[in-house]
């Protein structure tokens, strides 16, 4: 589990904190590669933009909120559904919210978790 | 040019609601697609491109919830006029006549002219067919558009739910869904008052020189008459 996690928070590294145009699967596994490598600044870059401008408390930054947050491990994707231009992943550890926009998958919500009849309760969401 | 303008002039009621029918749904189009980006932007989430929108599962869904009630609508309209009769209305039949008629009547089999539709003159499976076409192919019709109502409808309803922050639904789950059902009744007690206004209406008004109501002088009580 180590190995992929150091590929993609390299990988992270070289491609820098761009949202991902590819799916929304490994949209949300960069994220929480980002989050588990400290690189908070490189998941904030992820997130859509209402979720990052409302994630910080006023005078913190979004990095330093998301660092607050001590996100658990996201783990492999069991599943991911996509309708239109949004879609949600499951990964071992978390659910996360995602929607496609003009520069590709950001992620609109993550540490969620469900609750009954109603939305998910999530820890960082827009 | 003579034979064109004829053949409009010929054609006019035909044409007359194509052209109305694509300016509806080329407007529908437009006012959807700005209806769709203005609550696109309140969730500050991107609008999208026109071509996008119509190709997209919520212009899907609007269209196709009204296409099933206004096929079910004529197809119920179709079949129940062949057994059922209101007294007085030009949309309905004498009393007398309910049912599928003789052969003398329907001008079938022996009793069809040079003039009649081929199927019209033979027996069998075809003559069944033909008998039966209008309703077969309107009843198609609302059965197709309401399917793909249904699925069309499961991924801009899945859509919402995940912007809501919820679990997207199976097919199942989704047309046993209140959604699937408000969407589809509230086509259908529309569809069914107007069958009814213009059934029990046109029994004492008239419109003079429309086929759709019975001549001005006609009684109240003359069933079947068309001005």
């Amino acid at each position: 589990m180590r190995l992929p996690l150091i590929v993609l928070a390299s990988a992270l590294a070289v491609t820098g904190c761009a949202p991902d145009t590819g799916s929304p699967a490994r949209a949300a596994e960069r994220f929480h590669a980002a989050v588990t490598a400290g690189q908070t600044q490189a998941a904030c870059a992820m997130l859509a933009p209402v979720t990052a401008e409302k994630l910080p408390d006023p005078g913190e930054s979004c990095a330093d909120a998301l660092r607050a947050l001590r996100f658990g491990p996201g783990g492999r994707v069991t599943e991911v559904s996509v309708w239109g231009e949004d879609a949600q992943v499951r990964l071992a550890g978390d659910t996360l919210f995602l929607h496609r926009f003009g520069d590709g998958w950001r992620i609109r919500a993550a540490g969620c978790t469900p609750v009954r009849d109603l939305p998910y309760d999530c820890e960082v969401e827009d | 040019m003579v034979e064109t303008v004829r053949w409009l002039r010929e054609n006019s009621l035909s044409m007359a609601f194509l052209v109305l029918f694509l300016l509806s749904v080329g407007g529908q189009a437009v006012a959807g697609l700005h209806d769709y980006n203005d609550q696109q932007l309140a969730q500050g989430l991107t609008p999208i491109s026109f071509l996008a929108y119509v190709t997209s599962s919520s212009y899907a869904v609007d269209v196709a919830e009204n296409w099933q009630s206004e096929y079910l609508q004529f197809f119920l309209f179709i079949m129940l006029t062949v057994w059922l009769v209101q007294k007085g209305s030009p949309e309905s039949k004498e009393p007398h006549a309910a049912g599928a008629e003789t052969d003398e009547r329907q001008q079938i089999g022996p009793y069809s002219d040079e003039d009649s539709p081929k199927w019209a003159r033979v027996k069998g499976p075809r003559l069944w067919l033909f008998s039966n076409s209008l309703g077969l192919v309107m009843g198609t019709i609302f059965v197709l558009s309401w399917l793909a109502q249904s699925v069309a409808g499961q991924a801009a309803y899945n859509s919402e739910r995940l912007i809501d922050l919820r679990d997207p639904v199976s097919w199942g789950s989704y047309v046993t869904s209140a959604e699937f059902w408000n969407r589809s009744l509230q086509n259908w007690q529309s569809e069914m008052l107007a069958v009814l206004s213009m059934v029990a209406l046109s029994i004492y008004l008239r419109q003079r020189g429309s086929p759709e109501s019975k001549p001005v002088g006609a009684a109240h009580t003359s069933t079947g008459v068309e001005g």
